[in-house]
């Protein structure tokens, strides 16, 4: 399928703050409430449209356990956006935030668009971070934040789209330089570049990678 | 299985040994047509260090010793690990076990990191991180010397200590435009021009000289090769690896035209499996994969041999139909009087083949996973598993006894049984078996798991686990007779487990470098695709293919 860009994403946060059941209700619209443990790294595609122009997002979502860090940290690498995850019922998942974001700054480029979620939304009653606390942490270092729910599908499209956007206008304000594609972002065969320039035909030999 | 019973000596054995060839091949270079250094024209051995070492298995045996060194080149500080040719502390290893680990000229433009580990006990190790994330085997080093190499590169390339961790030194990355280029061409032709300036009419001899691996990490798979092939006629020792090669990439060819002929059957009258005969000699494209043109062009490189006799060995061997599994009158033929198992090589063979049945399982994965030895007696083991059982319970009373009280002032015991509770309950659950709940057999799980993390504290608990010990629990029943075969199993694949990950790297790094060997093309593929590191490997290799399963 052709694409104008490709947005490389990856999926952060704890173990078991919903991170595959986001990208499972993103990519297939639905809630696995049992599913497997996530090892390594597993992956989802989607396409969506902004600004007319369709954009593959090729998401990464990767293990929590502290464990496997050193794995996950390769993956920051040319990752254009990513979603940091806590579950708002589970107050030490919000408090490990600041050490994802250090990892996430070491190690992506400093380019990279971080979308802070607030997962479970849908579980109001047993709350232990307050939405202002969400807002207050992203705030501070520069992020975009929402609070979403897996289950109920609520802001889940939202927060992959504005973070597409978010990317797609740092685009077209030419902060990126697209045919490096150590920023996460592919220019595709339909692409119109970017004021900055980008690539011309032979830059798409990436085409029609993994779906 | 008695590799265990060397580790005393071998330690002493492994270090005279590679003195010993470290000596043999020195001359053996000196005497050979050039030297290695009058081959580099401007290189410069700026280190080098004997008796470094790879272990690829925890048995001594199979160490592998070899010489570190750094070179500088135009400006470049590059890297090279190269085995003693030869090293006799074991036969189980060969010179391609052992040539799979050699490091060929890696310039430092292309590392990442260097970790140093300085254990109390044992060797200092580094471990060197590629930017790619592709790890190599940590070098252990047996004289010494890391803190003179670290200072050495240094002195020669960007090395900086991590503020975050003293042991980390993270190396520059500036990308040298031009090899950049080079290597972003991929030409497989291009080969001996990347080679020229020091070896054209020059074939080295010895894995010692670089000249072969000076492709850089382009190519290197038909350098290699292509030195393979030179080698053959001149060194009857070599021949016998590259033949078992030869045979690996007959394979690799073998499951490539399978699947090439699976999709044109896909696409067109349906599948016919078992007509795998027809193989004539077209070329071997890739379905999917093969849409760029420099991959389709590579498959003639690889070194098949065209006799027709061998390719048909290799199919019988490959098309011959599974045996019935392993039934408990043809496994009681196995036992002598008294339930030793007699031919235990004949017994995993049968079982490689065929499988056991599902009722006898119970009995004979004791063995296979390691929990009882195949010359045990019926009586001995009786006696292991009530001894056994109330060891268990022992060790999980340690845990069970911790107070709610205690536990609030136990943080790493909170952390760990939350985790795993978080786990047990998303492992096979599409399974009968642990599909409800509050299924008594998730319990079971958990309490496997946390006693475990008793049983081994500083290993504990890590994701993979849950999906190893399900099926044994499953298969076992008893919860006792489950841990000890989970703690067998463990045996064998902690270290996959371990915090740096080292197993992992250096098993990943394996699989690299035999595609390498072996299927180029796909290697170039996946270098194209940035995916050298082969971390989309990790969960099959760190959980054994289990979620692969049917």
């Amino acid at each position: 399928m052709s694409y104008a860009y490709l947005f490389k994403y990856i999926i952060i946060g704890d173990t078991g703050v919903g991170k595959s059941c986001l990208l499972l209700q993103f990519t297939d619209k639905r809630f696995q409430p049992v599913h497997d443990l996530t090892i390594g790294v597993e992956f989802g595609a989607r396409m969506i449209t902004i600004d007319n122009k369709p954009i593959k997002l090729q998401i990464w979502d990767t293990a929590g356990q502290e464990s496997f860090r050193s794995i996950t940290r390769s993956y920051y690498r040319g990752a254009a956006g990513a979603l940091l995850v806590y579950d708002i019922t589970r107050r030490e998942t919000f408090n490990h935030l600041a050490s994802w974001l250090e990892d996430a700054r070491q190690h992506a480029n400093a380019n990279m668009t971080i979308m802070l979620i607030g997962n479970k939304c849908d579980l109001a009653h047993r709350r232990a971070v307050s939405t202002e606390e969400g807002e207050q942490f992203a705030k501070e270092n520069g992020l975009i934040f929402m609070e979403a729910s897996a289950k109920t599908a609520q802001n889940v499209e939202e927060a992959f789209i504005r973070t597409a956007s978010t990317i797609y206008k740092k685009i077209q304000d030419g902060v990126f330089d697209v045919s490096n594609e150590s920023y996460g972002i592919k220019v595709g065969y339909g692409g119109i570049p970017g004021p900055s320039g980008g690539r011309d035909g032979a830059a798409s030999q990436g085409g029609g990678c993994c779906t | 299985m008695h590799e265990t019973d060397v580790h005393d000596l071998s330690d002493d054995a492994d270090y005279a040994a590679s003195v010993q060839q470290g000596l043999a091949r020195m001359n053996r270079s000196d005497s050979s047509k050039q030297s290695s250094s009058g081959e580099q024209e401007g290189a410069e051995i700026v280190f080098l260090k004997d008796n470094v070492a790879i272990h690829p298995t925890q048995y001594a045996s199979e160490r592998i010793s070899g010489r570190l060194k750094l070179i500088k080149q135009g400006g470049s500080l590059f890297m090279t690990w190269i085995p003693y040719k030869g090293q006799s502390s074991s036969a189980r290893l060969t010179e391609k076990d052992k040539s799979l680990y050699t490091i060929r000229a890696v310039p430092f433009s292309d590392v990442g990191s260097i970790r140093r580990h300085t254990p109390t006990l044992g060797w200092q190790y580094v471990i060197v991180v590629l930017s790619s994330g592709l790890a190599f085997p940590p070098l252990y080093f047996y004289n010494g010397g890391v803190r003179e190499f670290l200072a050495t590169i240094k002195q020669h390339a960007y090395l900086v200590r991590s503020a975050e961790d003293a042991n980390v030194f993270l190396v520059n990355d500036f990308q040298d435009p031009l090899q950049r280029t080079l290597s972003s061409l991929e030409l497989p032709r291009a080969v001996s021009v990347t080679n020229s300036p020091s070896s054209a009419g020059a074939p080295s001899e010895s894995p010692s000289s670089w000249t072969d691996g000076k492709t850089f990490d382009t190519n290197s798979a038909l350098a290699q090769q292509n030195a393979s092939q030179r080698q053959k006629h001149n060194d009857p020792a070599r021949d016998l690896s590259i033949q078992v090669l030869e045979k690996f990439s007959l394979v690799t060819r073998f499951a490539r035209e399978t699947t090439s002929q699976l999709f044109r059957e896909a696409q067109g009258d349906g599948f016919i499996l078992n007509d795998r005969r027809k193989h004539d000699e077209k070329t071997h494209d890739y379905p999917r994969i093969a849409d760029s043109n420099d991959v389709q062009k590579l498959p003639e490189d690889v070194p098949v041999p065209a006799d027709p006799l061998e390719f048909d060995k290799l199919s019988l061997v490959w098309g011959k139909p599974r045996q019935p599994p392993l039934g408990t009158e043809e496994w009681s033929a196995f036992l002598d009087s008294e339930g030793r198992v007699t031919d235990s090589e004949a017994v995993r063979k049968r079982i490689f083949y065929g499988g056991v049945e599902q009722d006898l399982r119970k009995e004979v994965w004791r063995f296979l996973l390691g929990y009882h030895s195949y010359d045990s007696t019926y009586a001995e083991r009786e006696y292991l598993v009530s001894v056994k059982k109330s060891e268990y319970e022992m060790i999980k009373n340690q845990w069970k006894s911790i107070s709610k009280e205690q536990a609030k002032r136990f943080t790493k015991f909170r952390e760990r049984k939350g985790l795993i509770e978080k786990d047990v309950v998303r492992t096979d659950r599409s399974i009968s078996f642990y599909d409800e709940d509050d299924s008594p057999n998730i319990k079971c799980l958990r309490d496997i798991l946390l006693t475990y993390s008793f049983y081994n504290f500083d290993l504990g608990y890590c994701q993979g686990m849950s999906d190893l010990l399900s099926p044994i629990l499953y298969v076992m029943g008893d919860e006792s007779e489950s841990f000890w075969c989970f703690v067998a199993l463990m045996e064998r694949l902690g270290p996959n487990f371990n915090r740096d990950q080292n197993g992992m790297h250096s098993q990943l790094f394996a699989l690299s470098k035999l595609v390498e060997l072996l299927d180029s093309p796909l290697h170039n593929y996946f270098k194209q695709k940035d995916c050298l590191n082969y971390f989309f490997c990790f969960r099959w290799v760190l959980i054994q293919f289990k979620r692969q399963g049917v």
